[in-house]
């Protein structure tokens, strides 16, 4: 149905576009824009000592892949923002090969410290204007084999069609709850059109078991509605030069998720749209958090994201040649397996990597150069370069940093993180998600308000070994400082973890006190919600306090408007919401006043004034007849919380009707709604709000029969 | 020279831009497409590469051949063309040399013995040598080109009317050899789907709009079915130098269903697909891809507890394949060593 109507309006408009250029431009050469740069600290400490985008996934570094996606989907300019460490990114790539000069994909390489998000980056691209036409937008830890054009395709229709309209097309793959790559912080719920694809509502989940969607969403005239819960974000997005010049004037603006947010509930008024394109087949998925690492490592590792897979090489580096044997085990050059031995399945050994005997290794990475004992035991064990393991240890589902060092029989239980250079052991068992690493906690305390992955590292020189390491944490011959905050309460421990590993999927863990802990500690991002019932209640009061000082002070009419407009942009309130608060905040007000339960007509005597001075405001906000009844449903509800009033409500809708903030047909068309509680009806048997009625029917047929005299 | 470096840095480009497709899975790159552009690329380097004598060609074809072969080791025909340029550096340099053709060709296991003391120096620079090299390949191109058609103009001597075909999956060659003998004869052909990509549906519809007679059946069905079957005809994507197969996976099925039911196993493949590689030489044959047509991603929670492998070829062991038809005729499995001494210098087997 869309391609028939697409294809009737194409028709259209390429009847008038014929006439200059008769054949179609070919498109500009596809631009990117990646940010190498997360702007969070969810890797921290271990991105104290790389930057996210250098550390290694299936001993290759995540950037390497982004470039590879986007090169392969026919990228042909590239630009890298780097801010934290830019130094090591930038030789990084000056070395690899997306800088050779054969190259298709060129890399330029822009970096500065003063980026403090994506919107400052953003907004570096727009001033500096080094977009022509569409591009695309990616973090650097994306990893996808994601054929885009497609989705391209679809967007310059799009955009073509509709006058650029649609500013940004987002990209999903199509995964199941409760799937490993679905890590719950970053999980999302989104409302959309499904004949266009167009995203009308976009949410983080961030746990929560009940989700609010406007009303509008299903009122409004789109066929139909898909609400859908099925979908992983790959955080790549196809955008519009516009999107630049969006951020550039909507300062506040510093991540995705408030561009997408912002679009969406500004939409009418600055008639942007973004729309979706969904991926069955191909793979695509961003490592934010441990969690995401681990699964994003073992879908390589498992071949998902073929044809990036460790054996393809596509880094064209010499150390990082692999062959593949069945059970997906790859093997470096000049590995050396000791006797008994075993690599039971998705194993991934690195050039010049010793294993000794008896070992039995199993869906792990092992870095290059590392050298591992004899009867060690590793499940889900990720090693990084040159990791030194000495005899009888056991890993699991654990992270071992650069050129660090496990004793004799130590034992990692599942989430322990060791870092760079760390030495644990010998004899000692580690919790699980226990973090170590060479920067004491301490040193961070100082710089928490930096945003990037960043700190003072350069300080911490002078500083190293104020404290000593503490034997008990580490083992008698360990080096490295506990990373956790001093076992204060649990909640602190969960949120340690967390905040490495990301909440975890398995259901058996997800129990009561988790989700309780979880929700009551403090969310990462508090913008990152759509708008929720606190802003409403926040701008309920707002919006009495504006009311009150007007009556103190008698502030014209035009200016609270103007302030309730304010506070509705504030907090991201829809006009429907307004209308509703509106009301119910000038029925209220009387009772807020004199705090006792009035009696009808005493009421009524206060109310008649002040509805009669803010008529103006009410005008303002009540113009459609969607607005007239939003408005009569407040009222309604407001007399249902009040029984006592009941006797009232004929009066004030009277008084609505002459000061011509409600139109007779609206209140009749209210009156005769069927749909309502057995209270509402009984409100409605008001023998005052019937003889009301009666009498607003009676001058509508005048009314009417005065029109056809 | 300002040209010579511009040309050169174009050529790098090209053949960097050819080795990240064929890592990229070559984008359904067909065998015939990919000898081509090798062929192709190579006849570019030795036209502006940039060597004196024969050994010095000889050296950066196999170090260029090497890069495009590693890009994707299940993509034989690359390495074969290499090969392939390599014999016919030789012979042009044995010819201008003052060679007869006759010495040349290693006939005798005496010969074969004795030859490798007398391993000839190539580093006489002769100034026609580059352009008898490039006509001897541009003669290969142009065999190249009519491979397919003269495998298709045997297919009357191997279909009769009547007969029952089975094949399995989509081979342009088994699909241009069955139109060929459709335009004489009527004959019923059974296709496998060879789940789970089932180009089998592409093979089917090709054929049916050709009127012939098609009918298509699940990968379970072949050994029920193999009883009704006249012949199996099929294609591969490799001939590996002991006779076997390497092909799409379901291969070996249906290869022992026919050996079972004494049925005829027929195997198109143009000569180019033969490669000198003996199996189990390294694993690199087999070709693993996303397990996603296997279980789909979206399957969720069950796919962390399991593992899921999609392989795409099957090996197929000599003793069950009946005869080989390639664009230079009919032979048994177990004449391949011969054809193979033809075709490459076996210094060259190992690049």
């Amino acid at each position: 149905m869309m391609a028939a109507r697409g294809s009737g309006r194409r028709g259209a408009g390429s009847g008038e576009a014929r006439g200059p250029d008769p054949q179609e431009e070919p498109p500009p050469p596809l631009q990117a824009v990646l940010v190498a740069d997360s702007f969070n600290r969810r890797f921290f400490p271990v991105s104290k000592d790389r930057p996210r985008v250098l550390l290694p996934l299936a001993n290759v570094v995540m950037i390497d892949y982004t470039l590879e996606f986007l090169t392969a989907t026919g990228v042909e300019e590239t630009f890298v923002f780097c801010c934290w460490k830019s130094s090591e990114i930038k030789e990084h790539l000056h070395k690899s090969k997306w800088c050779r000069r054969t190259s298709p994909n060129k890399v330029r390489i822009v970096t500065s410290d003063l980026y403090r998000s994506l919107g400052d980056v953003l907004r570096d691209v727009d001033a500096k204007s080094l977009v022509r036409s569409d591009f695309l937008l990616v973090s650097g830890d994306v990893v996808s084999n994601i054929n885009v054009s497609a989705a391209l395709e679809e967007h310059r229709m799009r955009r073509k069609l509709d006058k650029n309209v649609s500013v940004m097309t987002m990209i999903f793959k199509e995964s199941s709850p409760g799937h490993r790559a679905r890590c719950q912080e970053d999980d999302i719920i989104l409302a959309m059109d499904s004949t266009t694809n167009r995203v009308l509502h976009y949410q983080r989940t961030q746990e929560l078991k009940r989700f609010r969607f406007p009303m509008s969403l299903f009122q409004s005239n789109i066929e139909t509605v898909e609400v859908r819960h099925d979908l992983l974000d790959c955080h790549i997005s196809i955008c519009s030069p516009q999107v630049a010049e969006l951020f550039t004037d909507n300062f506040d603006y510093q991540t995705r998720d408030d561009f997408v947010r912002g679009l969406l509930v500004n939409e009418e008024v600055l008639g942007n749209q973004i729309h979706m394109h969904v991926t069955a087949e191909e793979y695509g998925a961003r490592v934010s958090n441990l969690l995401m690492y681990e699964a994003v490592c073992s879908d390589i590792i498992r071949r998902w994201v073929y044809p990036m897979t460790p054996e393809m090489n596509f880094t064209d580096d010499e150390t990082q040649s692999y062959t593949h044997s069945k059970h997906n085990i790859y093997r470096g050059a000049e590995v050396s397996l000791g006797h008994g031995s075993v690599l039971d399945e998705n194993v991934l050994i690195g050039q010049g990597t010793v294993i000794g005997s008896n070992c039995s290794i199993t869906n792990s990475v092992i870095g290059q150069n590392c050298k591992i004992g004899d009867e060690v035991i590793l499940d889900g064990a990720f090693l990084w370069n040159g990791v030194h393991v000495a005899d009888h240890v056991e890993i699991r589902q654990s992270i071992v940093c650069d050129e660090a060092e496990v004793k004799e029989k130590v034992k990692l239980n599942p989430h322990c993180v060791l870092t760079s250079q760390v030495v644990v052991g010998p004899n000692i068992t580690l919790l699980e998600g226990t973090v170590i690493s060479l920067h004491s906690p301490d040193e961070e305390e100082e710089d928490d308000d930096e945003f990037s992955d960043d700190s003072g590292v350069n300080k911490e020189e002078n500083k190293v070994k104020l404290k000593g390491y503490n034997k008990a944490e580490v083992g008698s011959e360990g080096r490295g400082y506990l990373w956790k905050a001093d076992d204060e309460n649990e909640a602190d421990e969960e949120e340690q973890r967390q905040n490495l590993w990301g909440p975890t999927l398995n259901p058996e863990e997800e129990s009561e006190t988790e989700s309780d802990l979880s929700l009551g500690s403090e969310q990462p991002d508090s913008r990152t919600a759509s708008p929720q019932l606190d802003d409403i209640k926040v701008f309920q009061n707002e919006v009495l306090g504006t009311l009150q000082r007007g009556e103190e002070e008698n502030i014209s009419c035009d200016n609270l408007v103007l302030e309730i407009n304010s506070l509705k942009y504030a907090y991201n309130i829809g006009l429907k919401e307004v209308m509703q608060v509106l009301s119910k905040v000038v029925m209220e007000f009387p009772l807020q006043q004199l705090d006792t339960e009035l009696d009808p007509q005493h009421y009524c005597v206060m109310l008649i004034p002040l509805l009669k001075k803010w008529s103006p405001v009410f005008k303002n906000y009540i113009k459609r007849a969607s607005d007239h009844l939003d408005a009569l449903s407040a009222i309604e509800e407001f007399f249902l919380e009040h029984d006592g009033l009941h006797t009232s409500i004929a009066k004030v809708l009277m008084t609505f009707y002459q000061l011509e903030i409600l139109a007779e047909e609206m209140i009749l068309f209210w009156f005769s709604q069927r749909d309502t509680s057995d209270k509402g009806r009984q409100l409605r048997k008001n023998q005052q709000l019937q003889k009301f009625i009666q009498w607003l029917k009676e001058a509508e047929e005048e009314s009417s029969e005065g029109d056809q005299d | 020279m300002p040209g010579a470096v511009e040309k050169e840095s174009e050529l790098s480009e090209r053949i960097e831009a050819f080795v990240a497709r064929l890592k990229r899975g070559g984008e359904r790159l067909s065998s015939e497409e990919a000898a081509r552009q090798t062929v192709g690329l190579l006849r570019k380097i030795i036209g502006h590469g940039r060597w004196g004598s024969a050994g010095e060609l000889m050296a950066l074809i196999r170090k260029e051949g090497k890069r495009m072969t590693a890009a994707q080791p299940s993509e034989t025909t690359v390495g074969n063309m290499v090969r392939r340029v390599l014999k016919i550096i030789r012979e042009e340099y044995g010819r201008l040399h003052g060679r007869s053709e006759e010495s040349d060709q290693q006939e005798s296991l005496h010969k074969l013995l004795t030859s490798g003391g007398l391993s000839e120096d190539f580093n006489t620079p002769y100034p026609p040598l580059r352009a008898n090299v490039i006509e001897a390949i541009s003669e290969l191109l142009i065999e190249l080109e009519g491979t397919t058609d003269n495998i298709a103009m045997q297919a009357l001597e191997h279909i009769h009317s009547n007969e029952v075909i089975m094949t399995i999956g989509y081979s342009r060659t088994v699909e241009a050899f069955l139109k060929e003998a459709a335009r004489k004869r009527k004959f019923h052909v059974i296709v496998a789907e060879c789940a789970p990509f089932c180009q089998g549906h592409e093979m089917a519809v090709r054929l049916s709009k050709e009127e012939i007679e098609t009918t298509v059946m699940s990968d379970a069905a072949i050994f029920a079915v193999m009883s009704r079957v006249n012949k199996v005809i099929i294609g591969t994507k490799t001939i590996l130098a002991n006779g076997a197969l390497i092909a799409v996976s379901g291969t070996h099925t249906l290869a022992l269903a026919a050996k079972h039911h004494s049925t005829p196993l027929i195997v198109c493949a143009p000569m180019f697909k033969l490669s000198p590689q003996f199996p189990n030489e390294e694993d690199s044959f087999y070709k693993f891809v996303s397990p996603q047509e296997v279980l789909p991603f979206t399957e969720g929670e069950i796919l962390s507890k399991i593992n899921v492998h999609c392989p795409v070829f099957d090996y197929v062991p000599p003793e069950l394949i009946t005869l080989f038809i390639s664009n230079i005729g009919g032979n048994a499995p177990s004449y391949i060593y011969r054809l193979m001494s033809e075709l490459y210098h076996p210094d060259d087997h190992e690049l």
